[in-house]
């Protein structure tokens, strides 16, 4: 097990380790069964070359997806520990079509002392394409003991 | 093969296997809400509930991906310091449309749909066992460039009354039915 994070061990400017996810068809329908979020936007290409929800004749990968890709980028980090999610706020900004590469990432930026069982620290949270341009841009809370 | 036969060689799970997995069924279209049909303030416990098993929550780590011990090993989650195992945060959105299947909040299954973006809150861990049920409120809707937004507050409680999570769940959709229908023949029907 990974050394122990705390709420007195973290800093603000603190990055958290990325994570990284290649997008293929597999990929989007696999996420659509386990949200059962079957939407043919993700799921149904030949659907997709007409209907072109985006403007592009491809399907894209669930919004929630590239959230729980997000929240996962906090779960490695705190969830080791005993850390907490509490809150997850997130603007998803382009569309991220099949054979997209995306990487997620963190920084902390605040933290708020507030009690025992009750600190949090405040993230700043990151999707950004191959091209280096940000998909979803977010933030967090996130409880540490 | 067609694509739901592809999707359904990934089904493992009780609720996977009976779920209504056909957002094109052109029946299912007379059960849905519509943008210009939504009447802001209305609010309703969803009948439907879902009943909390470990393969629910292990699909949704599963799907993600995430490979995160916690999500998976009962023992090693009491380790890190929980009371069982750990449910990944997003797996609100399997609860979600997994209950609103028709009726009220129907909406998150519509064809044409774009999602701008989600606010979640946290309060109580998800546990196996815990039967969930729905609240959902016509939150807000509004009109920015020329995009119908939605937004709907849904609070999950469990079988004790206890608050488990908010969501302000908030998509773009096609303006009106004749525009959804539309895209259900895979025409497009957005604002240019």
């Amino acid at each position: 097990m990974a050394k122990k994070l705390t709420f007195e061990s973290v800093n603000c400017g603190d990055v958290l380790p990325e994570v990284k996810q290649h997008v293929t068809q597999e990929v989007i329908w696999k996420h659509a069964v386990a949200s059962l979020d079957y939407n043919p936007v993700h799921t149904y290409p030949e659907w997709c070359k007409t209907a072109q929800v985006f403007g592009l004749p491809l399907p894209v990968m669930h919004g929630n997806q590239t959230m729980s890709l997000m929240a996962t980028v906090i779960t490695n980090w705190a969830y080791p520990s005993g850390g907490r999610l509490r809150q997850m706020e997130v603007k998803l900004i382009k569309p991220v079509p099949v054979g997209s590469t995306c990487t997620y990432g963190g920084v902390v930026t605040e933290k708020h002392p507030i009690g025992k069982g009750e600190n949090f620290v405040v993230l700043d949270l990151w999707a950004a394409n191959q091209e280096g341009e940000k998909v979803a841009v977010g933030m967090a809370q996130v409880t540490l003991l | 093969m067609g694509y739901l036969e592809e999707m359904a060689k990934y089904q493992r799970t009780e609720k996977q296997k009976s779920f209504s997995a056909d957002f094109l069924e052109r029946q299912q279209i007379e059960d849905y809400e519509f943008w210009d049909e939504i009447e802001i303030g209305k609010e309703t416990v969803i009948p439907f509930k879902f009943e909390v098993k470990a393969e629910d929550m292990i699909a949704y780590a599963e799907g993600v991906p995430d490979s995160s011990p916690v999500f998976y090993d009962d023992e090693y989650a009491k380790k890190c310091g929980y009371d069982s195992l750990v449910a990944h945060p997003m797996f609100a959105t399997q609860v979600l449309f997994f209950v609103l299947q028709k009726g009220h909040g129907s909406w998150i299954r519509t064809p044409g749909a774009r999602n701008p973006g989600q606010i979640l809150e946290w309060h109580d861990p998800i546990r196996v066992g815990d039967v969930l049920t729905v609240k959902t409120k016509s939150h807000d809707k509004w009109v920015k460039r020329g995009k119908y937004y939605m937004r709907y507050l849904s609070e999950m409680y469990d079988q004790n009354g206890k608050l488990k999570g908010r969501c302000f769940m908030t998509l773009i959709l096609p303006k009106s039915k004749d525009d959804v229908l539309r895209f259900i023949k895979g025409e497009h029907a957005l604002e240019v």
